[in-house]
């Protein structure tokens, strides 16, 4: 299509529709019209959430002057562009994910927005800010934990100043139980995680004949192997193998299989290991296997997964007759949560051989398929039928065993079954829900016995700038963009209410590390306008254009 | 059919089962998104992620992967599923049975019933019965499968509570062998309501078969001297003209067995159903290509098998088809 050229006249229109005073506007030579520009989302059956949201922010945009569209594609190819294809896309809808070990800021603080990451690590949308690289290397290195969260807040309001996301929701994610089956005072909430969690699995008393704890998860376990990543995997590892530390209900890193843990200088660590603990097949937990269970994930080759949890060791060392001292490469704040109540603790004497027998060959350790999964953990494996269940009994030599007789995870692909089944006792715990969170509330309403406990999630949704393409390299463009949106309708539309609006990476469920100061409530449509002037954009024939000089360098599409 | 005509038949499904691996393969490696985006940590280095793809066999150029996979076919290999590191003819036969007995049972149920609503409604033709009949069956089969399979949930599940809602046996249910577990009463429960769905989605094609067929056989003339000879109309409908009326029930039959095997995607996500279908859908969305493959092979494999079947079978039912 022919475009007509911009004339002074329109320019100055335009200039005035936005609200400039002669000076501020650069009528006489706008540069480029900014290309249609793409977000990408998933598609909505997938995440109705995210695509309303998108659609919710490309209409803010659109009244910027922007030619913007929703590119739908499926998950895995969204993956691939966003990770493996870094200067190819716009903008992108994402989440993260709440996990237990985020439970410490450290993990998304610093590897979102670490220069060190841009190129091919997690910060995907290559945010390069060295004073941001000081403050993270900082609280990373700081083991005062007042200070190391004052170092964190200052880390949020940078983001916020420079916003490389604009930051939506943190989820509340809603969950239920049968409260004539577990006594309610036993079933705790997790910050962050809700009350599907290690604690109350430990905890949960059965009030009368049924004893079987029977939960449901939408999809099929992929691994339950203790050094392989799979979201829904690790509520099962979690429960059979145990780890040096847990995170507590409050997202603090306290002793576990560790009597105690401490700091002896700001590179090692000593571990008092606790006694008289036995693995399921009887045998005693060594300080042996504790010391295996940290070196295997060491070969980089055999366990690329978890081999970030433990780059940072240089040694593991057995001390004392029940002490491990581990030295580290370099300060890490975040060691207590991202490795030692990470790693789950593996029986040596199953492992060793099976490591030595994959030595030489392409086969990883965390794709081999052990059957018989020996942990020391509070549950013990029984079986795992896929598609269709895991079954897990009490260990009752576990030094705190479980109150529970058997644990049972079903898979079940249909949301509103899922919620029949609550109802007639099928389940009689929803340890997650993806469908609409007023389902779960209604029945609630409707049967007394269900109770629902909504938790704010540690994970958060947002849109990512491509700050490797213009016009998302320029900082006051992003804000300008970021503050047309408004969280508020954001997480009362898409969410359906089920949401707080989210200014930073540090979910407000961890109120220790989160800057309250961090959120842009958005919604001033009229303030974006004005920043985008600041800057030197200009609107022609209703499009907006590049500040004076600048030239479009992508071409559309 | 001859034995030539039989070798002939053989080699033209050999060739059709070649021709779907081929498109299988390249048509998974043109869909959009990488296998890899589901397990490469962006921390990974480059040299951990070239790992990966050795692992996957994705480094190979794609004729290779293509010619390897054809070898391995010929082995009796479909590969090593990429999300959960089995093989997956071990994945697809563990769940074959699963769906084998909801296809066999909700077929059983369509064409026991439809035969006989079929013949019933022949000799009722014209009637009031007649007339409601028709568009009731008509009107089940254009019901879309979930949405009928949500209703039979709420009714016989969420409110009456006689059949459980999901999942073939009862949780932590424990067999002494497959046989054992596969004619249990807790299965045949769990069965009941997917089967019952799917029997209600097919019975329209063998009820409308036989009724039309039924119709045509009724005006032969050994209908009309089995009447000369004062047999009893039941006697007719049943033992001589619904005999003649079965041929193309049992052929639909034999094809509707290959299609199922393949159909059951929605029925099996609406009741949890541990079978193939439900394995494709987590192929497909995963990027999982062995799997993918090897499960819609399978399907297509069973079409392609029972198209053959119904061929021989016709033909020896039926000398004449095979003569032309």
């Amino acid at each position: 299509m022919k475009r007509t050229p911009p004339t002074r006249r329109t320019v100055l229109a335009s200039a005035a529709a936005l609200g400039l005073t002669g000076s501020q506007a650069k009528a006489d030579a706008p540069g480029d019209a900014i290309r249609p520009l793409v977000l990408v989302c998933k598609p909505q059956a997938t995440d109705p959430a995210q695509y309303q949201a998108a659609q919710l922010c490309l209409q803010e945009w659109r009244k910027l002057g922007l030619k913007i569209s929703v590119q739908v594609v499926p998950a895995t190819q969204q993956s691939t562009l966003v990770w493996m294809n870094r200067t190819k896309w716009d903008m992108t809808t994402w989440e993260m994910v709440g996990r237990p070990e985020r439970s410490d800021p450290d993990e998304l603080t610093y590897s979102l927005f670490s220069s060190s990451l841009a190129d091919n690590g997690y910060d995907f949308v290559g945010y390069k800010n060295p004073a941001y690289d000081k403050l993270a290397d900082a609280q990373r290195a700081e083991e005062d934990r007042d200070k190391r969260a004052v170092l964190v807040k200052q880390a949020q309001m940078l983001i916020k100043q420079d916003q490389p996301y604009v930051y939506l929701v943190y989820p509340r994610r809603s969950m239920a139980f049968n409260s004539e089956v577990w006594d309610q005072a036993t079933i705790v909430e997790e910050a962050g995680i809700g009350i599907r969690n290690f604690w109350t699995f430990l905890q949960a008393r059965p009030l009368g004949e049924q004893k079987d704890m029977i939960l449901n998860t939408p999809q099929p376990l992929s691994s339950l192997h203790p050094v392989h990543m799979d979201a829904i995997g690790s509520w099962v590892s979690d429960l059979i193998f145990d780890h040096l530390m847990r995170v507590d209900i409050h997202g603090n890193p306290v002793p576990w299989a560790a009597e105690s843990v401490r700091w002896v200088d700001p590179v090692t660590v000593e571990a008092v290991i606790r006694d008289g603990m036995k693995f399921h097949d009887d045998t005693p937990v060594t300080l042996e296997d504790i010391q295996y269970s940290f070196q295997m994930p060491m070969d980089k080759n055999k366990t690329p997964q978890f081999y970030p949890n433990v780059a940072n060791i240089a040694s593991v060392d057995i001390t004392g007759p029940r002490t491990i001292t581990f030295k580290l490469k370099a300060p890490q704040s975040s060691f207590f949560t991202s490795t030692l109540s990470k790693m789950s603790i593996i029986p040596k004497h199953v492992w060793k051989p099976i490591a030595d027998k994959l030595a030489g060959t392409n086969q990883l350790i965390e794709d081999y398929k052990e059957p018989n999964l020996i942990g020391s953990g509070p549950f013990k494996f029984v079986h795992w039928r896929d598609p269709e269940e895991v079954m897990l009994a009490r260990f009752d030599g576990h030094w705190t065993p479980p109150k529970l007789d058997r644990w049972i995870l079903r898979t079940v692909s249909n949301q509103e079954a899922t919620l029949g089944m609550l109802r007639n006792n099928e389940i009689n715990f929803l340890a997650i829900f993806t469908g609409d969170p007023q389902n779960v509330a209604a029945l609630a309403k409707e049967i007394p016995k269900i109770k629902v406990v909504t938790t704010t999630d540690l994970g958060f949704q947002f849109i990512a700038f491509n700050l490797r393409r213009p016009p998302y390299d320029d900082t006051a463009f992003r804000v300008a963009l970021s503050t047309a949106v408004n969280r508020k309708i954001m997480a009362a539309a898409a969410w359906n209410g089920f949401a707080e609006p989210a200014g930073s990476c540090v979910s407000s469920a961890l109120p220790f590390w989160h800057a309250d100061d961090s959120l842009l409530m958005g919604g001033d449509l009229a303030q974006a306008k004005k920043l985008l002037a600041d800057a030197g954009y200009t609107l022609s024939g209703g499009q907006l254009h590049y500040p004076a000089g600048r030239k479009e360098e992508i071409s559309a599409g | 059919m001859s034995a030539k005509a039989l070798l002939l038949r053989l080699g033209q499904t050999v060739f059709i089962l070649w021709v779907v691996t081929t498109l299988l393969f390249f048509l998974f490696r043109m869909m959009p998104g990488s296998p890899l985006a589901a397990y490469i940590d962006p921390s990974m280095t480059e040299e951990q992620q070239a790992i990966l793809l050795h692992q996957f066999g994705l480094d190979k150029p794609v004729w290779v992967q293509y010619g390897l996979y054809l070898l391995n076919m010929a082995q009796g290999s479909l590969g090593v599923s990429f999300i959960y590191k089995e093989s997956v003819g071990s994945i697809l036969i563990q769940a074959l049975p699963n769906t084998l007995f909801l296809t066999l049972t909700s077929l059983l149920i369509a064409y026991a019933f439809g035969t006989l609503m079929g013949a019933f409604l022949a000799a009722r033709r014209g009637t009031w019965l007649e007339t409601v009949t028709l568009p009731a069956i008509l009107a089940t089969r254009a019901l879309p499968e979930f949405w009928l399979g949500m209703v039979l949930l709420a009714i016989f599940s969420f409110s009456l509570g006689w059949f459980p809602a999901g999942g073939a046996t009862s949780p932590g249910a424990s067999f002494p062998s497959a046989f054992a577990r596969y004619t249990s009463l807790d299965y045949l429960r769990h069965l009941m309501l997917p089967a019952l769905t799917l029997a209600i989605f097919l019975q329209g094609l063998p009820t409308l078969l036989m009724r039309s067929n039924m119709l045509e056989v009724l005006q032969e003339e050994f209908v009309v001297m089995s009447r000369i000879k004062g047999l009893s109309e039941w006697s007719i409908i049943m033992r001589h003209a619904a005999r003649n009326a079965l041929l193309p029930v049992a052929t639909a039959l034999a094809l509707g067995i290959g299609s199922s095997i393949g159909g059951n995607v929605v029925v099996e996500s609406v009741f949890s159903w541990p079978g193939l279908g439900r394995r494709l859908v987590e192929a497909v969305s995963g990027s999982d290509y062995p799997l993918a493959q090897g499960a819609f092979l399978m399907i297509a494999a069973a079409q392609i098998v029972m198209n053959c079947v119904a061929d021989v079978v016709y033909a020896t039912l039926d000398p004449r088809v095979g003569r032309r």
